[in-house]
């Protein structure tokens, strides 16, 4: 009963909020309706004792991938860009595209479940041990593509840091021929600022 | 009707919970001003009530009876929701945090991720309080706090990474009780760099001084709470003190033994400490870390943001990866005291 | 107790939703990034709610998988947006039909 209830609601939850990151007008409100998605999505993860990755989807993805997200977006200051001109326009076609593509996976999973009926009884009991039999199988018959993931990883850090280095900027280095060639009307100027504006 | 029974338990639980940590965050805001007062040579507040302990109290009506000023020009949901959303996770986290042996809310296998889970989410009410607020030096403040906890949150994670290695376990109890024989079996030993690397992220994360970059009295005034007045203002403050609890709180569970009692195993001393519950050693474990985190605050100066950054990517993560390689082997190969246990 | 369709059908859902998604907004580069991040999620659903139905761990540890790609490709997803932005001030798709920086 109340397990029907948990998954109802969440089940609900994500959906209407995934709706919502692809209809809202802002990349930021976009950015945080998925963050809910994620955590409705690790809630019904959760449901199905799934519990090492519902805790990771958060851990990863509401911790690090949108925080990343939502700071790209903040600091990039994305929201004064008029992004949305073709909204109207290609609305039907999305609104074609849902629909076909709900109705042939729903076509496809209706009610012959592949014949089964029930989750698995033995995970209900207290001995289950999501964490210990996933460890099990990943770190011998999954062995290699595990290293080959943390590769993946490093590559990836690599990446994006190569990408956006751009050099230290504030490297604190005695250089003497500045020193050196310096003029006295260097060293002072003045400035006129104008008035600042809103962020 | 019976569920609702058992729902009703909980709630009692929760609030067996949520009580003594509300009322050990209004004491610890008194506490942490007293601390700090006598080490300045000061007496500090002891004007309401008996020594000031009233003072918390006053200021808590203070704080509420202000009126909560909403900038024109922020995002007024998420700015009234952003306080909320610090405070949530860090009550949360609560629920799996053993008191003593069997005394938890919810005693799950994947307790220590859950923690870690709970503190990540935290970034997020600091995030939407910067950019709600729609002011520059809140926005600084928000950038700043989702670097910082995002660098900081991998050091935690690879010192937490040890600790199950050397555990073999992520429920807590389980944790605890791997450390079971004696002072020497409590973890800060075996993984002593990772227990100093898990404090300072931990100082880090809370966003405490010597890393209260997101705050930043003299560069951003107050970072991303700059905007917030009365109870949006009372619950940031509420949420950094419980964080700052629950840090101390997992500090003295994985590393010094949560409600073990130091006398353990020390033939004498045991039987004379032995009527002492271990939730008392559990408070005094935890006070420790919260009168470090005063004492660190009274120290220490406020660290550069570059240098922020630098400790925690060129510093602590290559120290936690170093020891990670150590306690592995030293499993492995079942080197003792610690690592000799069966089963371990 | 929940049928394994309704959570199929969810999973569809999601996965519906997000193609929808990278159809509308097909201007800005950062939710079509979060559209593929959606789907993944969906996809990861269907995986799941397969590895509990069936009893077989084999599809929890691809989720493990698809979650560590994932990362990875908002990582570098994100960087490449940074240069993009940093050098030609916009993210619209369709103003990046250049192929020179």
């Amino acid at each position: 009963m109340i397990q029907q209830f948990i998954f109802y609601l969440f089940s609900a939850m994500a959906i209407a909020t995934a709706a919502m990151v692809i209809i809202s007008k802002s990349p930021v409100r976009a950015a945080l309706f998925l963050v809910v998605t994620f955590i409705a999505s690790a809630g019904l993860w959760i449901l199905l004792q799934a519990e090492f990755l519902g805790l990771v989807l958060i851990l990863v993805y509401v911790g690090a991938v949108m925080t990343l997200f939502l700071f790209v977006v903040m600091m990039l200051d994305m929201d004064g860009i008029e992004l949305r001109s073709g909204f109207v326009q290609y609305l039907p076609f999305a609104l074609i595209v849902l629909s076909v593509m709900l109705a042939f996976i729903i076509l496809a999973v209706w009610h012959t479940s592949f014949g089964l009926g029930h989750a698995n009884p033995s995970k209900e009991t207290a001995a289950y041990n999501n964490i210990a039999l996933l460890g099990s199988v990943l770190y011998t018959q999954y062995a290699y593509p595990f290293v080959l993931a943390g590769a993946l990883l490093l590559l990836a850090i690599i990446a994006a840091i190569s990408l956006t280095f751009r050099g230290t900027r504030n490297a604190k280095k005695q250089r003497v021929e500045w020193q050196v060639s310096v003029r006295a009307q260097d060293r002072l100027y003045k400035t006129s600022m104008k008035n600042e504006k809103r962020l | 009707m019976d569920t609702i029974m058992n729902l009703l338990w909980i709630a009692l639980k929760i609030l067996a919970i949520v009580l003594p940590l509300t009322i050990s965050v209004a004491y610890l805001t008194l506490a942490e001003r007293k601390v700090i007062a006598y080490m300045h040579s000061r007496i500090g507040p002891n004007r309401v009530g008996f020594l000031g302990l009233l003072q918390p109290f006053a200021d808590v009506l203070k704080l509420l009876l202000k009126e909560m000023v909403i900038p024109s020009q922020s995002n007024r949901y998420l700015f009234l929701a952003a306080p909320v959303l610090v405070l949530a996770p860090a009550l949360a986290a609560w629920a799996v945090i053993p008191f003593s042996k069997g005394l938890v809310l919810a005693n799950i296998n994947a307790g220590l991720l859950y923690i870690f889970m709970m503190s990540s989410l935290s970034v997020y009410g600091v995030l939407i309080a910067g950019w709600a607020s729609n002011s520059k030096y809140a926005m600084l403040g928000a950038l700043r706090a989702a670097a910082q906890t995002v660098s900081y949150e991998i050091a935690m994670g690879f010192a937490f990474v040890g600790v199950l290695l050397a555990a073999g376990s992520m429920n807590l109890q389980t944790i605890v009780l791997a450390q079971s024989g004696n002072i020497l079996h409590w973890y800060f030993l075996p993984l002593l760099p990772l227990f100093f690397v898990y404090w300072i992220s931990g100082v880090a994360e809370t966003n405490r001084h010597p890393f209260d970059m997101v705050e930043g009295e003299s560069e951003i005034v107050a970072g991303f709470h700059v905007e917030y007045a009365g109870a949006g203002f009372a619950l940031f403050f509420l949420a950094e003190y419980a964080n700052m609890i629950l840090i101390s709180a997992v500090a003295s569970l994985l590393f010094l033994g949560g409600w073990l009692s130091p006398f353990e195993g020390i033939p004498l001393l045991e039987n004379v400490f032995a009527f002492v519950p271990g939730l008392v050693w559990f408070v005094l474990k935890m006070g420790f870390f919260l009168f470090l985190y005063i004492w660190l605050r009274a120290t220490f100066p406020r660290y550069r943001y570059d240098q922020v950054m630098r400790l925690g990517w060129k510093v602590l993560i290559p120290i936690t990866l170093i020891w990670i390689v150590v306690v592995s082997f030293a499993v492995k190969f079942n080197i003792g005291p610690w690592f000799n246990q069966a089963g371990v | 107790m929940i049928p394994l369709t309704h959570y199929l059908i969810v999973g569809a859902a999601l996965f519906s939703l997000s193609l929808a998604g990278i159809v509308i907004n097909r201007k800005n580069l950062i939710i079509l990034l979060m559209c593929i991040e959606l789907m993944l999620l969906a996809v990861n659903m269907n995986f799941i709610a397969f590895a509990s139905f069936l009893d077989n761990i084999a599809g929890e540890v691809f989720v493990f998988f698809i979650l560590t790609v994932a990362a990875a490709e908002a990582a570098i997803g994100l960087a490449i947006l940074m240069v993009l932005y940093r050098n030609r001030h916009t993210i619209n798709v369709e103003d990046l039909d250049l192929l020179k920086g």
